[in-house]
C-alpha cells in the first residue's frame, strides 16, 4: 500500500498480519508443502496434518469441534452452501424461509436463486435502528419455515443482531439458524459452544488473514445438513470438493490464532479509535450516524452529511480510503440498499461513508480522516446548487 | 503498479480548485440563470452569466453533481466566458467530455450543462 494512503476500509478486507504471513511463506516456501492435501504419501499426508492444524486453530477460536468446520473460499461461497444447501436439503419438509433485505448481497442473492426454484421466502424488515425485532420474526415463522438467516454483525453500518435470541426462537420451532458471521469472527467472542446457530460463515480475510478461505459451520444437529453446490472430489466431507488451498488455510489458522490473542486489545482499540472518529465527524455541521449506536461492532462507522453528493465526497476525501456504502455496492454506484433498508432517502444513502477500523489504525490517522472529511463537506457545500 | 484512475488530471485539477464557481453577481447589462436537474440521481447544475451586449462576459456555476461534473462545469464557464450568445447557441458537450474522460453511463450529466447554457441563450433573446 503506498504510505500515503490512509486506509479505513477494514470491513472490506483487513491487511495481512506479518505473523500470518510469514506462516504462509513458511508453508509456500522451498521448506513447505509440496503436495495435495488429499494424496495417501507422506508428502500429502503432511499436508493435510497442516490443514487439519489450521482447522483446529479456527475451531478454537469459535470454541467447536474442528470436525464441525467446512473449508471454503470465503464467506460468499459458504453463504451460498448454507443457504441454498440447506433449503434443498429440508425442501421434502417445506419451502419457506426467512431473512432481511439488510444482508450481504451473497445472502440475498441466495434467497433469490431459491425464490426462481420455487422456495417462498419472507424478508423481514429492520427498524431504523437496523435490527430485527425478534418479535416480528416469531410472527412469521410457520410449520413450513425451515431456515431463517440474519447475519451477526452488518457490514455497511457494524450494527450487531441478536443472534442468541435468534437462535434461541429457531431451535424452539426446529428452523434451522444460519447467521453471516464474516464481520464478527475473530472481532467479537463469537462461541459456538453456546451459540444456538446450526450454519455460520465465515471469511478469513476479515480478520488479517488471507484473502480466498473462509468456513462454514455446521452444528451436529439431527436435521442440519446441507446438499453440495458443487460436485467433483470428496474433499471436506463430500460437501465442498476442490483442491485445498494448503498454504491460505495456514493463513487462516494463523490469523485465528492471533484473533484468539488479539481480541481483546483489539475491540479496546477500534473501540477508542472509533470514539475519536465519530468526536471529529460529529462537530461538523449536518454529520449524522447510520445505524444503531448502543449494539454496534465498534470497528464500523457509518456516517451521512447533508448537501453533498456521494462520489465527490468520496473523491474529497482522498488519500483516505474508505467505503461509500458497502464494498461489492460501490462499484454499481448505486445508493446502499442497506441504509434504504433502514429507511434512508436515496439522497440520505448515497452520501453515507463507512469508516471501518482495525488492528493496524492509528490515531495520526484518524485524525487525517476527520480533516479530510471536513474538507470535503466544506469545498463541496460550498460550490453546490441548491435542491 | 499503474492504477487504473476514474478521473483524467484536468478532472482532478477542476474538482480540488474549481475557479469558475458560484454566482456572477449584478453588474452587467443583464445576469441570467439557469437551472437543470437530472432526476434518477438527483444531479443538478445552475449557471449564471453576466451578460454585456450580446456577449457572455462571465458564467459562474454551482454543482451537485459526481467530479466530473463539477469539472465540466468549471470548464464549461472558462470556455463560454467572453464569447457571444450566438456562438454558445448550439453548444454541444461532445467535445469537453471526450477532453475529461467522462465514462459513458454519466452521458446524462453533460445534457445538464447543455440544458443550462441553451436555457441562457433562450432568456436572453426573449429580454432583447
Amino acid at each position: 500500500m503506498p504510505t500515503d494512503s490512509v486506509y479505513l476500509d477494514y470491513a472490506a478486507t483487513t491487511p495481512l498480519d506479518p505473523a500470518v504471513a510469514l506462516a504462509m511463506q513458511r508453508c509456500a516456501g522451498e521448506a513447505g508443502v509440496l503436495a495435495n492435501a488429499s494424496s495417501i504419501h507422506r508428502e500429502g499426508r503432511r499436508a493435510a496434518v497442516l490443514v487439519d492444524d489450521a482447522r483446529q486453530l479456527l475451531a478454537e477460536l469459535l470454541n467447536t469441534d474442528p470436525g464441525r468446520l467446512i473449508w471454503t473460499s470465503g464467506a460468499t461461497e459458504s453463504d451460498n452452501l448454507a443457504i441454498q444447501g440447506a433449503a434443498r436439503f429440508r425442501a421434502h419438509r417445506g419451502r419457506h424461509l426467512v431473512t432481511m433485505p439488510t444482508e450481504h448481497k451473497a445472502v440475498l442473492e441466495s434467497f433469490r436463486a431459491l425464490e426462481n426454484e420455487g422456495f417462498e421466502v419472507t424478508w423481514l424488515r429492520p427498524g431504523r435502528d437496523g435490527r430485527l425485532d425478534v418479535a416480528e420474526l416469531e410472527q412469521v415463522l410457520r410449520e413450513d419455515t425451515q431456515l431463517v438467516s440474519i447475519m451477526h454483525v452488518n457490514n455497511e453500518t457494524g450494527v450487531i443482531q441478536d443472534i442468541e435470541a435468534i437462535g434461541a426462537l429457531c431451535r424452539e420451532r426446529d428452523v434451522l439458524f444460519h447467521t453471516d458471521a464474516a464481520q464478527s469472527v475473530g472481532k467479537l467472542a463469537v462461541d459456538l459452544g453456546s451459540l444456538p446457530v446450526d450454519l455460520l460463515s465465515l471469511t478469513a480475510h476479515k480478520f488479517y488473514g488471507p484473502q480466498g478461505v473462509g468456513a462454514l459451520y455446521i452444528a451436529d444437529r439431527p436435521g442440519c445438513h446441507v446438499q453440495p453446490l458443487m460436485h467433483g472430489g470428496g474433499q471436506e466431507q463430500r460437501l465442498r470438493p476442490g483442491t485445498l488451498p494448503v498454504a491460505l488455510i495456514v493463513g487462516a489458522g494463523a490469523a485465528a490464532r492471533m484473533a484468539l490473542q488479539h481480541r481483546e486489545a483489539d475491540m479496546a482499540h477500534v473501540t477508542a479509535l472509533r470514539d475519536r472518529l465519530w468526536a471529529g465527524l460529529a462537530a461538523l455541521d449536518g454529520v449524522t450516524r447510520n445505524g444503531d449506536t448502543a449494539h454496534c461492532y465498534p470497528g464500523i462507522l457509518n456516517v451521512g452529511a447533508e448537501g453533498v453528493e456521494g462520489e465527490s465526497l468520496m473523491l474529497g476525501l482522498e488519500p483516505v480510503c474508505a467505503a461509500s456504502g458497502s464494498a461489492c455496492n460501490s462499484l454499481a454506484g448505486e445508493p446502499s440498499f442497506v441504509l434504504r433498508a433502514l429507511g434512508r432517502s436515496d439522497t440520505e444513502a448515497q452520501s453515507a461513508v463507512r469508516f471501518s477500523l482495525g488492528r493496524m489504525s492509528t490515531e495520526k490517522e484518524v485524525d487525517i480522516a476527520i480533516e479530510r472529511y471536513r474538507w470535503a463537506l466544506e469545498h463541496l457545500r460550498s460550490i453546490a446548487a441548491s435542491p | 503498479m499503474t492504477l487504473i484512475e476514474p478521473y483524467n488530471n484536468e478532472v482532478l485539477a477542476r474538482f480540488a480548485k474549481p475557479i469558475h464557481a458560484g454566482d456572477v453577481e449584478a453588474d452587467y447589462d443583464s445576469v441570467l440563470g439557469a437551472d437543470a436537474k437530472q432526476a434518477a440521481d438527483g444531479a443538478r447544475i445552475r449557471l449564471s452569466a453576466g451578460i454585456d451586449a450580446g456577449r457572455v462576459v462571465v458564467l459562474r456555476f454551482r454543482a451537485w453533481g459526481c467530479p466530473h461534473l463539477i469539472a465540466a462545469a468549471d470548464a464549461l464557464c472558462e470556455e463560454a466566458s467572453g464569447k457571444m450568445l450566438e456562438e454558445l447557441a448550439g453548444w454541444k458537450a461532445g467535445a469537453l467530455a471526450e477532453r475529461l474522460a467522462v465514462p459513458r453511463s454519466k452521458a446524462g450529466l453533460m445534457f445538464l450543462l447543455e440544458d443550462a447554457l441553451r436555457s441562457i441563450v433562450a432568456q436572453s433573446a426573449q429580454t432583447e
